[in-house]
């Protein structure tokens, strides 16, 4: 059996650059259906597009909402992992994030790292 | 590794417990590896954390580490983790 290549996608940019806050999830949708097992890491300000109802308000262009893509992205099998930390950090209040993101720390994003066979940073 | 509680995993005896309630990522990992490197081969630690990051975060640092997460077990205010030192 082939094991499947891992790319992960990890988002620093925050709700003041929206357009940043598409390309992870295009990107992971898309690599799932290449076969490519995705993940999209939110850290820093990267936690303010999974907060809960932030999403729905972010539309750019012709693309759909935040929130449509986001779906999008989990329905095709992309895991999204968020450093609950990072609100912290920001000093907003804490862990209420999209349900299917999972709440981790710092030593779940150094062992995805290691994992992956391509990083990128947004 | 067990997820659920009433399971025979969970109930073995422990040799050190720490208490990391109230303490946010990263300092529970880094507390378990200070308490880790205390005990001998095959004892075990338990772990009593509230930070939403542990659950993840134990099982790769020990899959990392060699160590073994026998345990984890949700308890009202948090989780119970019982990890095995290789």
């Amino acid at each position: 059996m082939v094991t499947k290549k891992k790319i992960l996608y990890v988002q620093t940019s925050g709700i003041d650059r929206p357009e940043r806050l598409y390309a992870p999830f295009i990107l992971a949708t898309t690599a799932t259906a290449m076969d490519i097992d995705a993940t999209v890491y939110f850290l820093i300000k990267g936690v303010e597009g999974v907060k809960k109802g932030e999403a729905e308000k972010i539309k750019i262009g012709d693309f759909p909402s935040l929130k449509e893509v986001m779906d999008q992205a989990h329905k095709s099998g992309v895991k999204m992992f968020v450093c609950d930390q990072s609100t912290q950090l920001l000093g907003l209040s804490r862990g209420d994030f999209v349900e299917y993101a999972t709440v981790v720390g710092a030593a779940t994003l150094n062992d995805l790292l290691l994992d992956a066979d391509a990083v990128i940073s947004f | 590794m067990t997820t659920t509680s009433g399971k025979n995993s969970c109930e073995i005896k422990v040799d050190k417990t720490l208490d990391c309630m109230g303490l946010y990522c990263p300092v529970p990992i880094l507390k378990t590896r200070e308490e880790i490197e205390g005990l001998a081969s095959g004892q075990i630690l338990e772990i009593l954390a509230d930070d939403p990051a542990i659950e993840e975060d134990i099982s790769r640092w020990s899959k990392r580490t060699g160590n073994e997460v026998v345990c984890i077990e949700k308890k009202e205010n948090g989780l119970r983790i019982l990890v095995k030192k290789k």
